[in-house]
């Protein structure tokens, strides 16, 4: 029945038919740009946004690099201290005690003390050298008084360290002036030696023993100085003696033979002039 | 120069090894540059040897110096000598102790040389404030045997001392209480460690041997390193027991801490105890006296080999205290009696 009608409708309808389908397509057509354009206004839109937000990002970097920098000096002005000589870290089971020694504004030899922070409190393991009475101070005051403990402990250290940094200095630096090895053991709190005033002279050579019996200080406490072989002396020699053991008493070591070496000096100047 | 003493020189010299006979005999620092330049060191060892006997006779060398070469060559090769440790102690509340190397040198010789005619003792100046003595010991009728020496190694102003072992132990005492009394200290005991690493031995009564300290100033942060656990290792490769392998890492790193562990060769447990078994009855298990036991582990490097034992496998975590407190204790000889 349909193919019979169609056939009679042929010319007209298929006239008809073709236009409706045209404008068809050009109905499909205009809404396909349409939603190309509409498509493309967004992406634009949405570039345009992501544009804004491009200065909010660069702001939260600037944060975090303000953070780091102080994180950076945080961890800088802990290591810099250091420097004050009595610093610490803390550890999982308590506190890492550093004691750094000095002598005359040179910074020496830095000793730890892990601690444990517990009851007892109590010493874990330590680089303070076997010969530093470490144990009687902990046996004393650890327990009760632990700023007294450090504070003490400190100044043998210094006081060590210090002891330690003028018998190198007289070792290496004024090695000329010693007739003879000098003689010191561990806590550096006993030297022996002969020295001369004048390097190459013909001055007397003398002998010098300091004994540093308080182990908190750097200077000796007894100091005698002897012509070597000679007891009974004039009294232009007795007063040189006597100045010589004074100088030791109030100098430190290495002083002491600077100003030798700087007399020596001042003598070669005044000869040659 | 006496018979006994070119022989002397003759043997310590031929002990010495070739590739070390110039660093030796410079450290020994008796002949000179020039008079060491004078001997051809291609030769056989004899010949050098008996030239440098006679470089030494010509320079009349004594029997001091040919015993102060011993202390050099034994400084040298001090692992080919079994160390003992002794410590010593004062009363608390003594004066400062004023250590004078010279008046200790002087007062151990002559406590020696009063209790003994025959002896040869002879002294060598180390690093880090030490002394070295060496002694010949001869008797009320011989000579002092230059063969048998002992050694002892003592560092100023600390309670301890190092002694080579000796055969001769009838004289231990006497060099113990011409060491306690030079030193100026009230007693001495041995302690139970024995090594040939005189330097480790040093390392665990000096407590030198865990120096890594946590510092703000320190970079490589401690817990870096892994034993066995390789992260870096292929993705197809899985590791069973993941967990209770690094538990045992934790335990062992806790346990041995991340320095490198002092040198013994050994440790040894005396047991006396009672026999304990989960099993009812059995003969041992009725015994009212205890079972006497020696057990020995030995190593060429113990402690490593014990850390090694828990990550390898072979030994639960955490090792046994007896095991672990070897350096701790300063011990490596242990009696163990029931309580």
């Amino acid at each position: 029945m349909h193919r019979s009608r169609k056939k009679l409708e042929e010319p007209q309808t298929v006239q008809a038919e073709e236009s409706a389908l045209v404008t068809e397509i050009q109905k499909l057509r205009r809404l396909r740009d349409k939603l190309r354009a509409e498509v493309k206004r967004r992406q634009a839109g949405v570039k345009a946004s992501t544009a804004n937000v491009e200065p909010d990002q660069t702001w939260e970097i600037t944060e975090q690099e303000v953070l780091e920098r102080k994180w950076e000096n945080l961890k800088a002005v802990l290591q810099a201290y250091r420097f004050t000589g009595l610093s610490g870290k803390l550890t999982s089971r308590g506190v890492c005690v550093c004691i750094s020694t000095a002598f005359e504004g040179n910074l020496l030899d830095s000793y730890f003390m892990d601690l444990i922070v517990q009851k007892p409190l109590r010493i874990h393991r330590h680089s303070v050298p076997v010969f530093i009475p470490l144990e009687e101070l902990s046996a004393k005051y650890l327990e009760t008084n632990i700023q007294h403990f450090l504070f003490t402990l400190c100044e043998y250290l210094n006081a060590y360290s210090g002891r330690k940094y003028q018998a190198d200095r007289l070792q290496s630096d004024f090695a000329a002036f010693l007739a003879g090895p000098l003689q010191r053991n561990s806590l550096c709190n006993l030297l022996s030696f002969t020295y001369k005033v004048e390097p190459r002279g013909q001055s007397f050579p003398l002998c010098a023993r300091l004994l540093y019996k308080d182990l908190t200080r750097t200077l000796p406490t007894d100091v005698t100085v002897t012509y070597q072989g000679m007891d009974a002396l004039s009294t232009s020699w007795e007063e040189q003696r006597a100045s010589q053991e004074n100088l030791f008493r109030t100098k430190p070591l290495h002083h002491v033979f600077t100003s030798f070496a700087r007399k020596g000096e001042m003598l070669d100047m005044s000869l040659v002039s | 120069m006496d018979e006994t003493v070119a022989e002397f020189f003759k043997r310590t010299i031929l002990k010495i090894p070739m590739a070390e006979m110039m660093t030796i005999l410079k450290a020994w620092d008796f002949l000179s540059e020039n008079q060491l330049q004078t001997v051809n060191f291609r030769q056989r060892k004899e010949s050098l040897v008996q030239d440098l006997v006679l470089l030494c006779e010509k320079k009349r060398a004594s029997l001091n110096d040919a015993a102060i070469l011993d202390i050099v060559y034994t400084q040298f090769h001090r692992h080919q000598k079994v160390w003992d440790v002794f410590r010593m102690s004062r009363e608390p509340g003594e004066d400062i102790d004023l250590f004078d190397m010279e008046q200790f040198k002087r007062s151990f010789k002559k406590i020696l040389q009063r209790a003994l005619k025959n002896v040869t003792i002879s002294f060598r100046d180390a690093e880090e404030n030490a002394v070295w003595i060496r002694i010949a010991w001869g008797s009320q009728y011989r000579k002092p045997n230059q063969y048998r020496p002992v050694y002892v190694v003592y560092y100023s102003q600390t309670p301890y001392a190092f002694t080579s072992s000796s055969q001769l132990r009838s004289n231990i005492p006497l060099l113990g209480q011409a060491l306690t009394i030079a030193s100026k200290h009230h007693q001495i005991m041995k302690m139970d460690l024995r090594s040939r690493y005189l330097d480790s031995l040093k390392a665990i009564v000096f407590k030198q041997y865990n120096q890594t300290f946590e510092t703000h100033n320190s970079t490589t942060p401690l817990h870096e390193r892994s034993l066995g656990l390789d992260i870096n290792m292929d993705s197809r490769i899985i590791h069973e027991n993941r967990i209770e392998k690094e538990r045992v890492q934790r335990v062992t790193q806790e346990t041995f801490g991340y320095y490198p562990q002092p040198r013994l060769e050994f440790a040894q447990y005396k047991l006396e105890t009672k026999f304990k078994s989960d099993l009812n009855g059995g003969i041992l298990a009725e015994r009212e006296e205890p079972l006497r036991c020696l057990i020995k582990f030995s190593s060429p490097h113990l402690l490593e080999a014990l850390k090694a034992l828990a990550p390898a496998g072979i030994a639960d975590a955490p090792l046994s205290p007896l095991l672990t407190c070897i350096p701790n204790k300063g011990m490596n000889y242990f009696k163990i009696r029931d309580k």
